[in-house]
């Protein structure tokens, strides 16, 4: 009997692997390349934080952190803002609602492409500043394990956005609206601490804070902060999923 | 015989709006069933019902022996669906979207790379299958489309409105394949605007208006229902009069349809109907170049239980037509 359960659990779940990682790959074929890609998820952080940081003395492990992570929050979390609007456009999205598989796996599957853009994005600002500032990762296991962390959190978290929005304007309008104050509070320019005290609670409910933290941590010697900055960002995207597959339920079976 | 499809007191409401009012039918295991109705008469959320796609408000659809709103799933395996725009990826090639279809409904390799390759062989795509979607025509999408919702060989195939603004070649095409699928066993489902399709292909049709079904039956059946009465097709040498007013004006002649350079006039009286047209043309000077007394059609089924008139019908056509032009890929 146990037996027999433990093998449908595992077969639900190499199912789930599989459909998931099929969405995952069409869309990172589809919407990798998207013009609108390049410019909400690279060229616009790059130019947000090179307006902020030119002419300023920045420490190499504020730079790289603060950098990795607003790369990984603008590139993680685009793709889905583009390709849910898209499909529903083109009613691709109905292709997918009419195959057996759950919203939960297309949730998952649309989350995969957008974790992975992110993480590829991150890795190759933090090989490239690291070149560039010569400076080192103490601790480059911690650093990846956050990276590919905080790409997923991200990444559901345009899931939920795109989820509730109603086309691609919109989705990206709302997904600016909540990224730009996110990098003003989240560490990225100005340490946490030295926010005053309204915007430093403000900050705590963001993940962008958690995954700067993180990579900090990570650069240096980790503490006990690294792995509370983990959970929180497990957490977020446990939240973020499990809201986008509870609305997209939602508007699907009108 | 055993049901493919059962529905029973099936009801759908948007707030205030009805869209389908408590409608049952059952449609056997290998059988050919039509939906037909006017726009707006709940055809197309019905079928989005018994695909699982909506939610019903009350009473319960079992499609493949499974429940769709409990059992979901089990019933998307087991079935395929052609919605009424060609959703594909335009970024894709038809082989890939194939290919991509193929793993969601968990086929494994060898098998849908041979089905494949055999389906779009039969659609007359095999030679372009690596072009990518967005170079091809209506028809040919709408080709790839059947070809992606039967590669999982589904026990039930759902088709709405699948030769909608098609050329001739590929409306053909697709019929006679969707009836080779039939023939195979695969139960249809079909909702059609072309009543001529419907009468073809279904075994058994239901007409279905304001969301509800007020006709169903086989089309043989549905036509000796409006038995007694004839239809007479009848052209005259010129057309320079206004015809169907003149005829309108007498009230034996009932439903006056001009088709073409054709009139169509329903009757239970033939007899009085030829005398009258042959005065009428003799009294105006014309020509009768042809005159025919037919059975009625499924058409005609269809415009007596729907009401609507030969204006109504084109311009649901139309309008039809207007729709799937206008949708994008």
């Amino acid at each position: 009997m146990a037996n027999r359960a433990l093998r449908n659990l595992t077969t639900t779940f190499f199912e789930f692997m599989a459909k998931g990682t099929c969405v995952a790959r069409k869309d990172a074929r589809i919407y990798y390349f998207k013009p609108q890609i390049i410019g909400f998820g690279i060229l616009i952080p790059a130019f947000v934080y090179l307006s902020f940081s030119l002419g300023r003395e920045i420490p190499s492990t504020l730079l790289i952190s603060g950098l990795v992570g607003m790369v990984s929050l603008f590139g993680a979390s685009s793709i889905e803002a583009i390709s849910i609007p898209i499909e529903r456009q083109t009613e691709t999205w109905e292709l997918l609602q009419i195959a057996p598989i759950t919203m939960r796996t297309i949730v998952f599957g649309k989350s995969l492409a957008g974790s992975v853009f992110g993480i590829m994005l991150s890795l190759v600002t933090a090989l490239g500043t690291i070149l560039l500032t010569r400076s080192t990762i103490a601790n480059p296991l911690p650093f990846a394990t956050v990276t590919i962390i905080g790409a997923f959190a991200f990444s559901a978290l345009g899931m939920l956005v795109a989820a509730a929005a109603k086309d691609m304007p919109t989705a990206n309008i709302s997904l600016t609206a909540l990224r730009l104050p996110m990098i003003f509070i989240g560490g990225v320019f100005i340490p946490v601490q030295a926010l005053p005290p309204p915007l430093r609670i403000i900050s705590y409910m963001t993940p962008l804070t958690y995954m700067v933290d993180a990579l900090k941590e990570s650069m240096t010697t980790p503490s006990i902060m690294f792995a509370i900055d983990l959970v929180a960002l497990i957490v977020w995207f446990a939240i973020f999923q499990s809201l986008a597959v509870i609305i997209l339920n939602k508007k699907a079976r009108l | 015989m055993e049901n493919a499809i059962e529905v029973n007191d099936l009801r759908k409401h948007y707030g205030n709006t009805v869209a389908v009012d408590n409608i049952s039918f059952r449609v056997a295991r290998g059988e050919f069933f039509g939906l037909l109705g006017p726009n707006g008469a709940g055809k197309t959320t019905t079928i989005r019902m018994l695909t699982g796609l909506t939610k019903p408000t009350s009473g319960t659809v079992k499609v493949a022996g499974w429940d769709c709103v409990t059992e979901s799933l089990a019933v998307k395996q087991r079935i395929g669906v052609v919605t009424e725009v060609s959703n594909l990826y335009s970024e894709m090639s038809a082989w890939d979207n194939l290919m991509f279809v193929g793993k969601l409904y968990g086929v494994d390799k060898s098998t849908r790379t041979e089905r494949a390759k055999q389906l779009l062989e039969a659609f007359q795509l095999y030679e372009r299958r690596h072009d990518l979607i967005i170079s091809y025509s209506r028809g040919m999408k709408r080709r790839v489309r059947i070809a992606a919702a039967f590669l999982h060989r589904p026990e039930v195939l759902f088709l709405d409105e699948p030769t909608s603004g098609l050329d001739v070649q590929s409306s053909r095409l697709i019929r006679s394949l969707i009836r080779k699928f039939n023939e195979e066993g695969m139960t249809i489902f079909l909702t059609t605007h072309y009543i001529d399709e419907a009468d073809q292909l279904c075994d058994r049709v239901a007409i279905i208006k304001q969301g509800k079904i007020i006709a169903e039956g086989s089309p043989e059946k549905l036509k000796s229902s409006l038995q007694g009465e004839y239809v007479i097709e009848v052209a005259f040498s010129r057309n320079d009069l206004d015809v169907q007013a003149h005829l309108q004006s007498d009230p034996i002649m009932k439903g006056v349809i001009k088709q073409g350079d054709k009139y169509h006039i329903r009757t239970g009286t033939p007899n009085t109907i030829i005398k009258k047209m042959v005065r009428f043309a003799a009294s105006n000077r014309l020509e009768i170049t042809s005159m025919n007394t037919k059975q009625p059609s499924l058409e005609d089924v269809f415009v007596r239980y729907t009401g609507l008139d030969a204006v109504q019908l084109e311009r649901m056509e139309l309008l039809r037509a207007v729709k799937v032009g206008g949708q994008r890929g």
